[in-house]
């Protein structure tokens, strides 16, 4: 079941070449609330507190955790 | 972004005068002067945060600062430092279960004891720990189209040391709508308990109850991540990863219960986590910005399972709105599902062998997390400041008929937990 | 004068999301006026300026016009020709570059125009013919002693090196008198922008590849000031495998070899980036340590 998930999202996605912008369309893109990492140390911050609590890690970037916390 | 063109290598190079400022001088008198400098690279971007999580009932308390700096080298390559110290005080339930009598438990060092009054779940406040790491990122643009990430991270506390370096590769196709990337981190982690390693399923009070006085775990990450940008407004974000996690994985400080048929602990074990763990996660992100507004919403579905049995959905979401005069409003909703570990056990029972792998640590039973917030920003002299405020629930789920027996009737075995956690930014 | 008929307009007009986009073709370019967060009565107004602004700068300067300075002065008579405030300071300007670049930049050499024309040219011009243009090319025979100009018989000066980089920033004069909305005016990829637009965004400019023309090799967030591009990406001859670019040695006669295809230079304003631009193609081999020892933003490619 899970490499069916897997397999539809990669398919789905890589089916995307036509998709896309012109450069002279990136003007929304480019702005830093469209950034993904737009606040790295909100992210980290978040991303430690939930390992520590939680029993998942990772998915938006490496899922060590790197501390005694878990 | 500076282009390096392919010229054959120059063999010679030539020396020249700086006429900007006379060609500079020139051309402003033929039409307006301009006024303004021309916006330049600052050299270093710092981002400087706070975070103060504080769970009720005289629970963890938590207590980071991080600053992180930035500087872009050249338009190729920029490199980030990061140094983060935290503070943890508080207590933390030790796994035992609440019973109706008072309990007493020896601190992990052996030094002194603590006791736990009837009916409380039994917290630990060992915890006083301070925590400090740094690491290191380093970005190099290798040629228009391939990126390359790499890192170094170190994080120190009093009985916990763990380093990583960590790399990754990334690909522009498509004119740069489609990004496609590979990482992978790898981690070296030595803990030293005080008092030392545990011996697993044997009792606390065993005076031969420990093995050693430290041990390892390794850990080796990969991440493979696609970005796609959809159209003018949309962005989306799709990562699979897969983590293997071989070494020392039990909490050394976490201790079950051993209830007799009536409900009360006569004993208490120390857990036990194998020594193999693999994860997975699927994540998908989506970021559109809503025209003519211009807010952004940011939502991510998170698909977690790994070989202890344990499965999580994670849905996070934030919507920024932004306001007159360079002011912003971001509330944020995240909710977080998980299942238990196969070898989750609220406590053992006294009549049954001790199992090979056990633990009562609530943060891999089953549960349901809730987090409400709302972050704010505006300018102050020219930088972005900005606060966060959120409020953390964790409902932790179970099966109600287990509180048997005059010892535990009438108690919750699950209890909730909530936090209030406080982030503040300043970036200049 | 341009007639203020709207039935017959010399420029168009578009609401773009966020900004209103005027267009027309001056000086063999298309060029753009973006004007941010101004009503649509605003815009057209501007853009009849900016347009008659242009159109101006064109006929006074074009050296295909037979009706002005230009042609006055390139008519071989060997008089000495009085100019006017404007001109003077445009081959102030010249004579300036002229001296920065130790004589490559040097608008004297527009009389090799008519061999290197670039216009589905196959083949290199004969040697011969371009050695017996040489006598005639050199601003140091020419006598500048302003406002009195005088050229040598058979020497004919350009000022299409210069023009419409000087139209943009007369352009974003004009505009900055009549409103303190920010805008960004493009002539052609010689661009000039007053401030950061409304929402406090830069303007995000794409430049052409010069290799891929139509796509984009890069892309620079400009908040205020000139940005020029100079370049072979329009016109070239290849022959043989060899590309030869439209900017010319005037000291031998042949376009300059071995250096960037377009150089793109920031600079406080539109003429000063393209000089710099242009005097660093000049350069050849040596653009990148010219550009380095300016002490500019640049971008190569």
């Amino acid at each position: 079941m899970r490499w069916i998930l897997l397999l539809a999202s990669v398919l789905s996605l890589t089916a995307c070449s036509s998709l896309g912008v012109t450069p002279w369309e990136r003007d929304l893109l480019a702005k830093p609330e469209m950034q993904l990492a737009e606040n790295p140390m909100e992210i980290g911050f978040d991303d430690h507190t939930y390992f520590s609590k939680e029993g998942s890690s990772g998915g938006g970037n490496f899922a060590g955790g790197g501390c005694g916390c878990n | 972004m500076q282009l390096k063109i392919k010229i054959k290598s120059k063999s010679k190079s030539k020396t020249f005068t700086n006429i900007s400022m006379t060609l500079a001088a020139a051309t402003c008198a033929l039409s307006t002067p301009v006024l303004a400098q021309p916006s330049e690279l600052d050299s270093w971007d710092v981002n400087a945060g706070l975070l103060i999580y504080a769970e009720g009932d005289n629970q963890v308390q938590a207590y980071e600062g991080a600053l992180s700096l930035t500087k872009q080298i050249d338009d190729e390559r920029s490199i980030n430092v990061k140094g983060v110290i935290d503070v943890l005080t508080g207590a933390s339930p030790n796994g035992a279960v609440a019973q109706n009598k008072a309990q007493t438990f020896t601190r992990p060092s052996g030094n002194g004891s603590y006791t736990t009054v009837t009916g409380d779940t039994p917290l630990d406040d060992t915890f006083r720990d301070t925590r400090v790491a740094l690491s290191t990122q380093y970005q190099q643009q290798l040629s228009r189209l391939w990126l390359y990430s790499g890192g170094a991270y170190l994080s120190k506390e009093y009985d916990y040391l763990a380093l990583s370096i960590n790399s990754a590769l990334a690909r522009d196709f498509n004119n740069r709508n489609t990004t496609a990337s590979l990482g992978f981190a790898y981690a070296y982690d030595t803990i030293e308990p005080e008092g030392g390693i545990p011996n697993p399923g044997v009792s606390v009070d065993n005076p031969n109850n420990r093995l050693t006085d430290s041990d390892t775990k390794q850990t080796l990450d990969l991440l493979f991540g696609l970005t796609q940008v959809i159209d003018r407004q949309t962005l989306m974000q799709l990562n699979y990863s897969i983590s293997d996690v071989s070494g020392y994985q039990t909490d050394p400080f976490k201790i079950f219960s051993v209830v007799d048929s009536n409900g009360w602990a006569n004993d208490y074990v120390y857990e036990n986590r194998p020594d193999q763990r693999t994860k997975q996660s699927l994540f998908w992100r989506t970021k559109y910005n809503i025209q003519p507004s211009g807010q952004v919403l940011d939502v991510s579905y998170r698909y977690f399972w790994d070989d202890w049995g344990i499965t999580s959905h994670t849905i996070d979401s934030k919507w920024r709105v932004q306001l007159s005069n360079q002011h912003f409003i971001e509330p944020h909703l995240r909710y977080y599902s998980q299942q238990a570990a196969d070898f989750y056990r609220v406590y053992l029972d006294d009549s049954q062998p001790i199992p090979e792998y056990m633990t009562a640590d609530y943060r891999l039973g089953e549960l349901q997390t809730y987090t409400i917030g709302l972050k704010y920003g505006l300018p102050i002299a020219g930088n972005e400041f900005s606060v966060r405020l959120e409020y953390y629930l964790t409902q932790v789920s179970g099966d109600d008929s287990l509180a048997k027996g005059a010892g535990m009737a009438g108690l919750d075995l699950y209890p909730d937990k909530s936090a209030i956690m406080l982030q503040s930014f300043y970036r200049f | 004068m341009i007639k203020d008929d709207t039935s017959k307009k010399n420029y168009t007009l578009k609401r773009q999301t966020g900004y209103w986009l005027g267009e027309f073709t001056v000086m063999a370019s298309p060029c753009q006026i973006l004007l941010d967060n101004v009503d649509g009565a605003l815009a057209d107004s501007l853009t009849a300026l900016a347009y008659a602004e242009a159109k101006r700068i064109e006929l006074k300067f074009s050296r295909f016009r037979d009706d002005n300075i230009i042609a006055r002065l390139n008519s071989g008579t060997n008089e000495i020709i009085r100019v006017d405030e404007e001109t003077i300071r445009l081959i102030n300007l010249a004579d300036l570059c002229f001296q920065l670049s130790d004589g490559l930049f040097d608008i004297s050499s527009g009389v090799l125009g008519k061999l290197w024309h670039f216009k589905q040219q196959t083949q290199l011009p004969n040697d011969a013919d371009i050695k017996a243009l040489l006598p005639n090319i050199g601003w140091q025979k020419a006598s500048w002693n302003a406002p009195l100009l005088r050229l040598p018989k058979g020497m004919q000066i350009d000022l299409g090196g210069i023009g419409k980089e000087y139209a943009v920033d007369k352009v974003a004069q004009l505009l900055q008198q009549q409103t303190d909305n920010a805008f960004l005016v493009n002539f052609g990829g010689d661009i000039y922008a007053n401030k950061l637009r409304s929402n406090e965004d830069s303007w995000q400019i794409a430049i052409e590849d010069p290799n891929h023309l139509g796509k984009s090799k890069l892309m620079i967030s400009l908040a205020q000031g000139g940005l020029a591009s100079s370049g072979d990406s329009q016109r070239y001859i290849e022959v043989d495998g060899q590309r030869y670019g439209h900017i010319l040695n005037p000291k031998t006669g042949y376009p300059i070899a071995g250096g960037p295809a377009q150089v793109t230079v920031y600079a406080q304003n539109c003429v000063q980036a393209g000089m710099l631009a242009t005097i660093a193609l000049l350069q050849g081999e040596f653009a990148e340590d010219f550009l380095i020892a300016q002490d500019c933003r640049y971008w190569l490619s």
